[in-house]
């Protein structure tokens, strides 16, 4: 008896006192928060480089130029497209909210037409212009949409990773469930699996080479295999400047219009 | 060879044995290798030029089959009930392992592309089910305003809509379709009725059930084929060995097949068929021999009865299966290997059915003994000719009247000619159904409602010239010709294509005004409208319609009936802009199972022709050099060649449609006619070296080989008359056309051969 408690104690005051073991006791909720809310910058331009590959290994490439500024309850995104020449100056413009309830809106100007038009979608899990990445997938999960366990912790290329599978609270998501590999030491992911309605693998997302920007880091090149379809997308970022102080009137309908 | 037989027949029990024991191991085989092949790509000849495009095209498309299942609702479909009752089904569709997710298409899952006065919105018609009148007043006008979707998968009508289920190549078995069933059935409501239809169902039943007919059929064909045979030999021993033989080299003949692990495709099911045919030939022959002879020596031994019967006949008998095995043989010249296998099996059959003949059959009449002589009137003095006087008066009148069969054999060449030019191909597989069965009913009625269950598909292809289908111009060519084939026929209820997109979203960008249900004249807008739907409908849906670097294109015709006709003309009309295509740089080619259908027939056809040629030519020169004549060699091919036309002028004028199992059947008229043909003229030729008279040898070959054709005939005629009653069609035609190619072989034998043998005046000529 008397052992026991002196045990007891003994635990208690080594974990209080070993602080490597507080952040091991991370949930795996508050590890894809830390994930969710890691400084971003408030606004980016970039060069995209969006390249679709299919079965036959056949590639489409677009390059689009990017602006992104978060307002906090809005994120607002414009972009336009540089190539192929068919579709230059298309442009395509999203507002992105926090709250739950209210859609994305979506406007989209083709030069060909000279109208810009809303789009709109009833779904998130709609695939970002023809890619394998959804809305979803690119960032707009919230947080409370999935139920996080911590499964372990592994090495992937050299970083130690954690281990989290996120299962989608509604029942009828496209996912059932997601495995993302999340590097201790950034909290950046570098690697998420994507499992369908049916539990059967379905995506691979794989990270690549991040950079430090102005104090922020950006990941330059993401890659997205549909396991089930065997197409691939590949997104790579260059010319990236982050919290630049991208002006207000760059997310206007005018501005999609008038090109860059 | 005689020698060898006679010393075989000193150990009947030991020859009985060893061919039991082998047919036992033969059995075990088939029980253990045996298996149907149901995919019917494994038919195709997978190196020919048109399944390699089709095949690819599949692939770059993902064209496949799609099972139709069809909603009814005679109040209207827009309720609660009938909707919820389709988005269960179409949920448990896409669960099946068979079928993949995407490839289940149907209300529920379809985007509704829209246009609202500032924009585009696509969107699911529906996620939950409708409840409130107003929710489902506003689906139905969405249906309605949506020309991909109205008319495609709810009908003009709105009490029918569609779910399409696509299922890969060989997906299909009878389980799989029983389960399909059972989940339509047990869907169905007080109001909701549920069809099942489609290509992929046609096929696969077909494929089980022709086979499943002829199980059951086949056992009261051997029974009546049993009980004419103990009718015409009157003898329950030789009637049970002469279907031993035919037992036993079907057996081996399947035996090696899964010995050497061949599947059994649905055209080997004919085999039995052709060795029924042929096979109780030979039993007949040596049956009547030794009847003939035991009747004439009624003291003489067994021993004596069969070497003598050996001795007249084995030359016959080996003669009759070489050539006939040639001429299956020939078979191999065919593009198309389950006719290979066919012919090589058949002639292994044939060839087996020989030495049975030979050596199984007399041990098997050394066990059981001979059968009872029939009194007959030695002491009456017949000149040397035969017994039997209808036999003599038979071949006297024919002689004599010699111009009513030549005539007669003139006007049935010049009527079969005729017929010949009616004949059609047909490779439908629905058409192989009963006109009233339910499978052939539903198809019908799907077709009343829809653009059509059965689909073809035109692949254009760029030959590599990137982005050539975001030409205005080939779209709108692709545009004109597409309403061009759908109005000019009546048969294509619906076609599909990239261009229906770029009219679509042409029209919706322009605030749903119906003049812009057109190709714009600006390349950039069409691909800026491509582009966009990218980024806001399903991108995979494209990807059936047009390739990557839209470099092809697939353009789907629905066609109302899946027969040759229906097929041929639309490719006609798609035919004549093959010129301004080709000016474009664009080739024309075809996909789908229709087409592939089609080519095939084609080819099993092309092939039969040149198969029967070349064997006619081998059969002609083997019998010259048996006969060591070759007027006798032209003589002999008579019957095969009047069977043949007779054959194919028949079905011309019924119109029973050529197709892979009566084109085969043309190959028992060579069976048949040749066995006929050399059992008379070896008897002749005997005959001939007794007698100077022409007369007498003609009368003594009517009288025993006359008898024993004229008995092989009744036999099989009466067994696959039964054939007659089935319920599967192609069976009943198969019954028909064998007792026909029966028939004229047995008339052409005995009349218009015997007529020109006896004017050719061979075997008299020295004397």
């Amino acid at each position: 008896m008397k052992t026991l408690k002196i045990t007891t104690i003994l635990i208690a005051i080594f974990i209080a006192t070993n602080p490597a073991s507080i952040s091991q006791n991370l949930t795996g909720k508050q590890i894809i928060e830390k994930v969710y809310n890691r400084d971003t910058g408030n606004d980016q331009t970039s060069d995209l480089s969006m390249i679709l590959i299919n079965a036959q290994n056949k590639e489409r490439v677009r390059k689009l130029k990017q602006f992104i500024k978060d307002y906090g309850t809005v994120e607002k995104k414009i972009m336009f497209f540089v190539s192929p020449a068919d579709v230059k100056n298309t442009s395509f413009m999203n507002w992105s909210y926090d709250d739950e309830s209210k859609n994305d809106d979506q406007w989209i100007y083709l030069p060909a037409l000279r109208k810009t038009k809303r789009i709109s979608s009833d779904s998130k899990s709609d695939y970002f212009m023809g890619s394998d990445f959804t809305y979803d997938d690119l960032g707009d999960r919230k947080l409370e949409d999935d139920t996080h366990t911590l499964l372990m912790e592994e090495n992937v290329d050299g970083k130690l990773c954690y281990v989290v599978e996120s299962t989608s609270v509604d029942k009828d998501y496209m996912y059932s469930k997601t495995i993302t590999w999340i590097d201790k030491a950034t909290f950046i992911g570098v690697k998420k699996e994507f499992y369908d309605e049916d539990g059967e693998l379905l995506k691979i997302m794989t990270v690549g080479n991040s950079q430090t920007i102005n104090g922020i880091i950006v990941v330059m090149k993401i890659t997205m295999e549909n396991m089930q379809k065997k197409h691939k997308t590949i997104m790579q970022l260059s010319n990236v400047n982050v919290n630049n102080g991208v002006s207000d009137s760059y997310f206007t309908e005018r501005m999609m219009m008038r090109g860059i | 060879m005689e020698k060898l037989l006679n010393k075989l027949l000193k150990t009947p029990w030991i020859t009985m044995l060893f061919v039991v024991v082998i047919s036992v191991v033969f059995f075990m085989v088939m029980k253990k290798n045996s298996r149907m092949e149901t995919d019917l790509d494994k038919y195709m000849p997978q190196n020919h030029p048109a399944f390699i495009y089709s095949n690819q095209a599949e692939e770059w498309f993902n064209i496949k089959d799609g099972i139709i299942i069809a909603l009814e609702n005679k109040n209207g479909i827009f309720n609660s009930e009938t909707l919820d009752t389709l988005k269960q089904l179409t949920k448990h569709l896409q669960k099946f392992k068979e079928i993949n997710k995407d490839d289940v298409t149907s209300l529920y899952t379809a985007d509704n592309i829209v246009g609202t006065e500032d924009g585009m919105d696509v969107k699911r018609f529906f996620k939950r089910v409708p409840k409130s009148e107003k929710k489902l007043q506003e689906l139905k006008t969405n249906v309605e305003n949506n020309e991909m979707i109205f008319g495609r998968l709810v009908s003009d009508d709105e009490t029918v809509t569609v779910i399409i289920a696509e299922i890969g190549d060989g997906v299909f078995t009878q389980e799989f379709y029983n389960e399909i069933l059972n989940v339509a059935k047990n869907s169905e409501t007080k109001d909701t009725k549920i069809y099942v239809a489609g290509r992929p169902i046609v096929e696969g039943t077909m494929a089980l059930l022709g086979p499943a007919d002829m199980k059951k059929m086949v056992p009261i064909v051997l029974l009546v084929i049993f009980i004419v045979l103990f009718i015409t030999l009157r003898s329950f021993k030789g009637t049970l060995i002469t279907l031993g033989v035919v037992f036993f080299s079907t057996i081996w003949a399947f035996g090696l097949m899964a010995a050497v692990n061949i599947p059994i495709y649905a055209v080997s099911t004919m085999i039995p068929v052709m060795l029924i045919a042929i096979g109780v030939a030979d039993g007949i022959h040596l049956y009547t021999h030794l009847h003939t002879f035991v009747d004439h020596n009624p003291n003489a031994s067994k021993k004596e009865a069969v070497t003598d019967m050996l001795k007249h006949l084995w030359k016959p008998v080996v003669m009759t299966s070489v050539t006939t095995a040639v001429g299956f043989i020939s078979l191999l010249t065919s593009q198309v290997y389950p006719v290979k296998y066919f012919g090589i099996f058949t002639a292994f059959g044939v060839m087996m059915a020989m030495v049975f003949s030979l050596v199984f059959l007399p041990a098997g009449i050394m066990i059981f003994g001979l059968p009872k002589a029939k009194k007959i009137n030695m002491d009456e003095d017949k000149g040397g000719s035969s017994h039997s006087k209808t036999a003599n008066s038979f071949a006297a009148w024919i002689i004599k009247h010699k111009y009513v069969s030549i005539l007669g054999t003139a006007a049935v060449i010049i009527f079969s000619l005729i017929g010949m030019q009616e004949i059609w191909i047909n490779s439908s597989f629905l058409e192989k159904f009963e006109k009233n069965s339910e499978i052939v009913q539903t198809d019908k009625f799907i077709n009343e409602h829809f653009g059509g269950t059965s689909t073809l598909n035109l692949i254009l292809d760029s030959k590599g010239k990137k982005d050539m289908f975001k030409e205005p111009e080939v779209l709108k060519l692709v545009n004109k010709m597409q309403k061009d084939v759908d109005n000019q026929l009546q048969v294509v209820g619906n076609t599909f294509s990239l261009a229906d997109y770029i009219n679509r979203m042409n029209k919706v960008m322009n605030a749903d005004n119906e003049a812009y249900n057109t190709i714009p004249d600006d390349k950039n807008m069409i691909a800026q409208y491509l582009l966009l739907y990218e980024m806001s409908g399903d991108p995979e849906n494209l990807n059936k319609v047009v390739d990557y670097d839209y470099e092809k294109l697939n353009v789907t015709f629905q066609l109302k009936s899946d027969n040759s006709k229906a097929i041929n003309s639309a490719l006609d009309v798609i035919h004549t802009y093959k010129d301004d295509f080709n000016k474009l740089g664009i080739e024309l080619n075809y996909a789908g199972s229709g087409y592939k259908g089609l080519v095939f027939t084609d080819l099993i056809l092309e092939g039969q022709i040149k198969s029967l040629i070349l064997s006619l030519i081998t059969i002609i020169v083997l019998l010259s050099l048996m006969f060591k004549s070759v007027k006798i060699g032209l003589i002999g091919s008579v019957p095969i060649i009047i069977t043949a036309l007779i054959s194919f002028g028949i079905m011309g004028f019924l119109g029973i449609p050529l197709n892979t199992t009566t084109a085969l059947l043309s190959s028992i008229a060579i069976g048949i006619g040749i066995d006929y043909a050399v059992h008379f003229l070896e008897q002749y030729r005997h005959n001939a070296t007794n007698t100077d008279n022409k007369m007498i040898a003609a009368q003594k070959t009517m009288a025993h080989s006359g008898k024993a054709i004229i008995f092989n005939a009744i036999v099989v005629i009466a067994g696959f008359m039964v054939l007659l009653f089935s319920v599967f069609p192609p069976n009943r035609e198969l019954g028909a056309l064998v007792s026909l190619n029966m028939f004229t072989s047995f008339v052409g034998t005995l009349t218009i051969m015997l007529v020109l043998l006896y004017q050719s005046n061979i075997y008299f000529k020295k004397k």
